[in-house]
């Protein structure tokens, strides 16, 4: 990846390792983001090259504090999209997200056959037990239901019929 | 050549305008619509790539002015603190929104007769409810029936609740021990295999397109059927304008392609279902001599009383792990506890909680919605404490309609075919924020009771505009609506708005499950009423 010359390379290496340092067991954002990194950030994002440029520029000089504040202060379209690239391309290596234990957004399969814990510790049928809940527009007041089941087994109960 | 007519030309593919358009076809209706984006693929969503967070927030964000696609319009929102989001697609705004299904309460109906403000609307609940029982169905709905926040039903959903994960379940035992309303949530989001779609995943992906055809989109629920009966669509085709004659009547649409050029499509019916930004875009753009103020505009309310969800997110963030990364956006469970109007608590009506999943781990590195942060070596720290660890109640309070919150066309901003964009001005009002900070207080002490050691909150969410409505508003009285109580417009009888413009009041819940039922409401009537409809010659 060659997005970026030498001096902004330089540049990005140092503000990653301010933000993102090694510490807890956790490597720094400077070591994490290779070029392949960046380069895997801007594919996904290339909207985010040139204010990255911007950002990286050597105009706001070396200590990495004061640039993070100058661009915060007046340009925080700036800092953000250059917090984007440095989180982006840490938190979509395989390694750190070996580390932290992710493995993506995973296909789980839902198993609605499955009576759910909720039900099983009867949770529902606290809920049912204080009544409607619900405002009747009729009396302005909350409603009152004459039969309204008062446990998960009456309602489950009441409904079967319905769907021989 | 000249274009034949259509019997229906539905403007905008999303939820409401497929409703309309399968109703319609199945009863022989020739229906033509024309949506200014694209079909989309499921297998093109980014939900499983490893770049999905990064791409949710540029091309798969929700806001129109961030996303900044071809088929998109800008909208100047800086007068309002909350930016509107919309999809511009065939499916429209269900290829990303969340999925939560939740249908106004009875209450919602009768604002000004139970709490002496704003309006009742010309409909009730029970009048709506035999087709909220048919949406669900054809939307495909999962939920665990018995909801003591609703009025008992006489049909279940068609599939049985999804998981309420590691969160929801922890707030379930808080609320039972609180003696809280909660209860798992109504998705349109399959639980099981129905319709030829597949299951839920969990993926929690559901903003950016669901890559298993769970969730419902009116592009793979609706759209294919009416297709298949003789439904009409065209994609990229931008409507600049609809057409009326000297009688009064809406004679067509004319709209522009990809390359820029102009046509006209002539119908005997025009229903606009663009969304409450949207379609009063064109109503205002479709003026004319005989309608100076823009189209059936006579009452003035044309864009007025925007209303969009005011939204706060309180997180609760716990010791143990809870993987909240995963789940179903929807939403996990719902809380109604303290929806209905209590006047001890300084303001009127109220709000539903909502708990979704708390996103990956670049949401969580980044500051959060309540605008916490940590760099150097507490970075890691942060992240490790808030990554699955998190339980959001996100609160949509009810916006009471404002005429001084409007959508305007834009004197300065255009979109790519050289349209002027809508322009609105949106502010709270103070009952709105009264209602909201009272919600955040009880939604905090919803999540000590589970646990947390540390809540954060983001008092008013900016890009929350999710719920567009109220820019058309039904009545019966021509002179303080746009369109009756059939979605009919007052001015022009052949002309339709069937999406949520028509809402009179907001409600306090997620819309599209009462945007649709009254969109199949309005079209069951043209059915009924096919006969004695006003056509031009």
């Amino acid at each position: 990846m060659s997005a970026l010359d030498p001096i902004a390379r330089a540049t990005l290496a140092a503000i990653a390792d301010h933000l993102i340092p090694a510490a807890h067991g956790m490597p720094s954002a400077a070591d994490v983001l290779t070029d392949d990194r960046v380069g895997f950030v801007l594919a996904a994002r290339p909207d985010l090259a040139e204010p990255l440029k911007v950002a990286l520029r050597p105009g706001l000089g070396a200590d990495v504090a004061q640039r993070l504040a100058t661009l915060g202060q007046d340009e925080p379209g700036n800092l953000a999209a250059l917090q984007l690239v440095i989180v982006g391309g840490y938190y979509t290596d395989k390694r750190v997200r070996e580390l932290i234990g992710y493995n993506g957004q995973e296909a789980i399969e839902v198993k609605s056959w499955l009576m759910p814990p909720y039900l099983e510790e009867g949770l529902i049928d606290k809920v049912l037990a204080r009544g409607p809940v619900w405002r009747d527009p009729a009396t302005g007041q909350r409603a009152i239901v004459a039969d309204a089941p008062r446990t998960y087994a009456e309602r489950f109960a009441a409904a079967t019929p319905d769907k021989e | 050549m000249a274009v034949e007519p259509a019997d229906v030309l539905i403007i905008g593919a999303g939820a409401s305008g497929a409703v309309v358009a399968k109703r319609l076809s199945e009863a022989n209706f020739k229906v033509v619509c024309l949506e200014q984006g694209d079909w989309l693929n499921k297998d093109d969503y980014p939900g499983t790539r490893t770049d999905w967070e990064l791409r949710a927030r540029k091309e798969w964000a929700t806001s129109p002015n961030v996303r900044g696609l071809p088929a998109d319009y800008p909208v100047d929102d800086s007068d309002s603190p909350v930016a509107p989001l919309m999809y511009n697609a065939v499916g429209g705004s269900t290829i990303i929104f969340a999925g939560a299904w939740p249908r106004a309460l009875p209450s919602d109906f009768r604002v000004r007769s139970l709490d002496g403000i704003a309006d009742d609307w010309p409909i009730s609940y029970f009048d709506l409810l035999p087709y909220f029982y048919k949406t669900d169905i054809d939307f495909g709905v999962s939920a665990l029936p018995g909801n003591p926040g609703y009025p008992p039903d006489t049909q279940d959903a068609p599939m049985p609740p999804l998981p309420i994960g590691a969160a929801g379940l922890k707030v379930a035992r808080a609320h039972a021990r609180l003696g809280w309303h909660w209860w798992p949530e109504m998705n349109s989001i399959n639980s099981t295999p129905y319709d030829g779609r597949r299951p839920c995943v969990q993926r929690s992906t559901c903003q950016s397109g669901c890559n298993e055809g769970a969730k419902a989109s009116t592009d793979a629920t609706h759209w294919p059927k009416a297709i298949a009966m003789g439904a009409q669509l065209t994609t990229g085709a931008r409507v600049s304008r609809i057409e009326t004659n000297d009688r009064g009547l809406a004679t067509g649409v004319t709209w522009i392609d990809r390359d820029g050029h102009e046509h006209f499509q002539p119908a005997k019916v025009v229903v606009v279902a663009a969304n409450a930004i949207g379609t009063p875009r064109l109503l205002l753009l479709s003026d004319s001599a005989r309608f100076p103020d823009g189209l059936a505009n006579s009452s003035g309310l044309v864009g007025k009383r925007l209303m969009m969800h005011p939204f706060a997110n309180v997180a609760g963030l716990f010791d143990e792990p809870l993987m909240s990364w995963q789940g179903q956006f929807g939403d996990l469970i719902e809380s109604l506890e303290f929806y209905e109007t209590d006047e001890k608590r300084g303001f009127v009506r109220g709000a539903r909680w909502g708990m979704a999943p708390t996103g990956g781990p670049i949401n969580a590195a980044l500051p959060s919605r309540a605008g916490e942060q940590s760099w150097g070596p507490d970075h890691h720290v942060h992240f490790k404490t808030h990554f699955g660890h998190g339980a959001n109640w996100g609160l949509f309070g009810e916006d009471l309609p404002t005429e001084s919150n409007t959508v305007v066309l834009s004197k300065n901003l255009t979109d790519s075919s050289g349209i002027a964009a809508p322009e609105i001005h949106y502010h709270m009002s103070d009952n709105t924020r009264r209602m909201l900070d009272f919600h955040i207080e009880r939604a905090k002490e919803s999540l000590i009771e589970a646990g947390a050691f540390k809540i954060e909150v983001d008092r008013l969410m900016r890009y929350s505009g999710w719920h567009l409505l109220g820019t058309a508003r039904m009545g019966d009285d021509p002179a303080t609506s746009v369109v009756d109580k059939w979605n009919r417009s007052h001015d022009v009888p052949n002309l339709y708005v069937v999406d949520g413009s028509v809402f009179v009041t907001s409600s306090g819940v997620n819309p599209t499950s009462t945007i649709v039922a009254i969109a199949l409401r309005a079209a069951e009537h043209m059915v009924e009423t096919r006969f004695e409809q006003a056509v031009p010659a």
